[in-house]
């Protein structure tokens, strides 16, 4: 064998324009499905429709809680499902896609950082589905009536929906890791889905579930996603306790990055030992 | 300088081995055995800049295995890789710069957007200069024929359209390296014949090193004199596709046209393969035996109309040397 050569130490510099393009070209990619719009639109309209019905009926037979009347309830399903719009979208089954296909291999072939080329394209999808809330808004207030609050509220609201979005890519980013280890993850995916339904606070505020299982919502990172913006929104967590309630949701996104961060090492060095 | 070095390449796999069943899978949870299976045993090679080689061997033989850890996605368990001077698996980034590849089973190109999107795509994850970008294109779409269908989604693409797009899609960065891995699996004569153009035009014109691997001989045999014949994860021949054809090529036949019906056919030093009505195949050593002398021993005892010779063609020869293993030159010598 010859001498093998020199070395060379190669400097790759980082550059953003690429992951710029992946989320255009995502957001492309999802306008492609003209008739997913209008069926989205439609079915917000629906459960907005029905949720109204659902909470109107049974604050009739019960005496309303204090401190969330009715119109404060009905504000916030309706504020929960336009959010439902960017929040219920797996930003990452790219992941798990091309773990099936087994395209991931060609993904590690090109000069690019895998992990945040599947943020940038999953953020692509999720702001073509965040211009459906302007529609979908309008023709909510056809059929119901939100509460708008000040200007202090609203930011602090768009900051906690920062957050939960990003604890929320964070978590259905494990999940589709775990296609590591297993290819087929459905039904990991469903118990997610339950879980978030339920303790994420987008159907039901956890703030009338009973005291036990609200403590059980609270101590979880799904009450990041729905519930802490949406509490911002209608007032019932007040400006004295945004600190307290922006600082879990940072909590949870570190936590859950980090977890990201060790599982994606597992699972990538899963295909470069194991070939996929 | 050669551009890419393999010394003693290896690479194992370990998978669970386990029961069939679901008591098997349960058992598994508890203790595991793993199996050890080596897809590369040990592969040497030396490529120089600009080169094309043929890199074959049947199915599960290790040329995927090699070919993943040329590109870096998968890491050897022994041996020494360079690549453009580079590690492939420690500097995976620099050197996907420096690479492309086709793989004829999948695609790299955005199955939602139209071709000319993922093109768009491609330049500017490998930051290609603009003027850089057009000029390529235009070649591209000149030789592969791409401009009726950049505007089509991929999806609606067939095949060989796909396949064309792909090829251009890996030489927009004008990588230095490509690996092409089945290129031409499933395509027609016609797209076979476009992308093998295609193969031979980058090498010669842009002087583009290329590893093609194949199951189909003819691409070789159009392409490239050197192949790699890799069988059980070693390279057991390297060298000229003419040399093997000369050390195991040592059979060619003669087909001859008889002019009157014979009851028995006989020729000394050939053997009679078949006959079909007047039409006879006579198999013979070229080592042994002249193509003149055996028609002079034919037309001493038939009278014939017609003779023509059938050369050995090399997908018999690589048949022969997977069944019978390589020899070194020994096999098919006069004795």
């Amino acid at each position: 064998m010859s001498a093998l050569g020199d070395l060379v130490t190669p400097k790759v510099r980082f550059r953003l324009e690429p992951y710029f393009q992946f989320a255009q070209k995502a957001m492309a990619r999802e306008a492609t499905y003209r008739f997913d719009v209008f069926t989205t639109v439609a079915s917000v309209l629906v459960r907005v429709y029905l949720l109204r019905m659902v909470w109107v009926a049974l604050y009739l037979r019960n005496a309303a809680p204090t401190d969330l009347p009715l119109h404060a309830i009905i504000t916030y399903s309706t504020v929960a499902l336009l959010m439902g719009l960017v929040m219920d979208i797996d930003q990452t089954r790219i992941l798990h896609d091309n773990l099936h296909s087994g395209t991931i291999a060609t993904d590690f072939m090109k000069p690019i950082i895998v992990p945040l080329y599947f943020f940038s394209d999953g953020t692509g999808e999720v702001l073509f589905h965040a211009i459906l809330i302007v529609p979908s808004l309008l023709f909510s207030l056809l059929i119901v009536q939100i509460d708008v609050p000040g200007p202090l509220v609203l930011a602090a609201f768009a900051l906690s929906c920062f957050l939960g979005y990003m604890v929320g890519f964070c978590i259905n980013f494990i999940l589709n890791c775990i296609a590591f280890w297993t290819l087929e993850i459905h039904a990991a995916r469903l118990i997610v889905t339950w879980v978030t339904d339920l303790f994420g606070g987008e159907i039901i505020p956890l703030v009338i579930f009973p005291a036990f299982l609200q403590k059980v919502a609270f101590a979880l990172p799904f009450a990041a996603m729905f519930s802490t913006p949406l509490l911002i929104y209608i007032g019932h967590i007040k400006p004295a306790g945004y600190a307290a309630a922006l600082g879990l949701q940072v909590f949870w996104l570190v936590v859950l990055g980090f977890a990201a961060t060790i599982i994606w090492r597992a699972g990538a060095k899963r295909v470069i030992v194991q070939g996929g | 300088m050669a551009i890419i070095e393999a010394a003693g390449l290896r690479k194992v796999f370990r998978s669970l081995e386990r029961d069939p069943g679901i008591g098997g899978a349960i058992a598994a949870l508890f203790s595991r055995t793993y199996e050890e299976k080596v897809a590369v045993d040990d592969v040497n090679f030396t490529l120089e800049p600009g080169e094309l080689v043929g890199y074959i061997g049947p199915n599960g033989a290790g040329k995927s295995t090699t070919i993943k850890m040329l590109t870096g996605i998968l890491v050897p368990t022994a041996g020494v890789l360079r690549v453009a001077g580079i590690v492939p698996y420690t500097h995976r980034m620099a050197n996907a710069a420096n690479i492309g590849v086709v793989f004829g089973q999948r695609s790299q190109l955005y199955w939602d957007l139209p071709l000319r999107e993922s093109f768009e795509l491609l330049r500017s994850i490998y930051d290609v200069p603009r003027d850089r970008y057009l000029q390529n294109m235009k070649h591209f779409a000149e030789i592969l024929d791409l401009d009726r269908f950049l505007g089509t989604p991929v999806r609606q693409l067939s095949l060989g359209e796909r396949m064309r797009g792909d090829f251009a899609a890996a030489m927009l960065h004008d990588p230095r390296i490509v690996y092409l891995d089945e290129p031409t699996i499933g395509l027609d004569v016609v797209a076979k014949e476009a992308i093998r153009e295609f193969i031979g035009t980058i090498n010669r014109e842009r002087g583009t090193t290329v590893i093609l691997t194949t199951h189909d001989l003819a691409d070789v045999e159009r392409l490239t004199p050197r192949i790699i014949l890799i069988d059980e994860g070693t390279v057991i021949f390297d060298g000229l596709l003419e040399r093997l054809r000369e050390e195991y090529g040592t059979h060619r036949i003669l087909v001859v046209s008889l002019a009157e019906t014979y009851a028995e056919i006989a020729v000394p030093g050939a053997e009679l393969q078949s006959r079909e009505g007047a039409v006879i195949r006579l198999r013979f050593n070229r080592r042994e035996l002249t193509a003149e002398a055996l028609i002079r021993r034919v037309t001493e005892r038939y009278r014939i109309t017609d003779v023509s010779i059938i050369e050995p063609d090399i997908e018999s020869i690589v048949r022969r040397i997977y069944l019978e293993g390589y020899h070194d030159g020994t096999v098919g010598a006069p004795s």
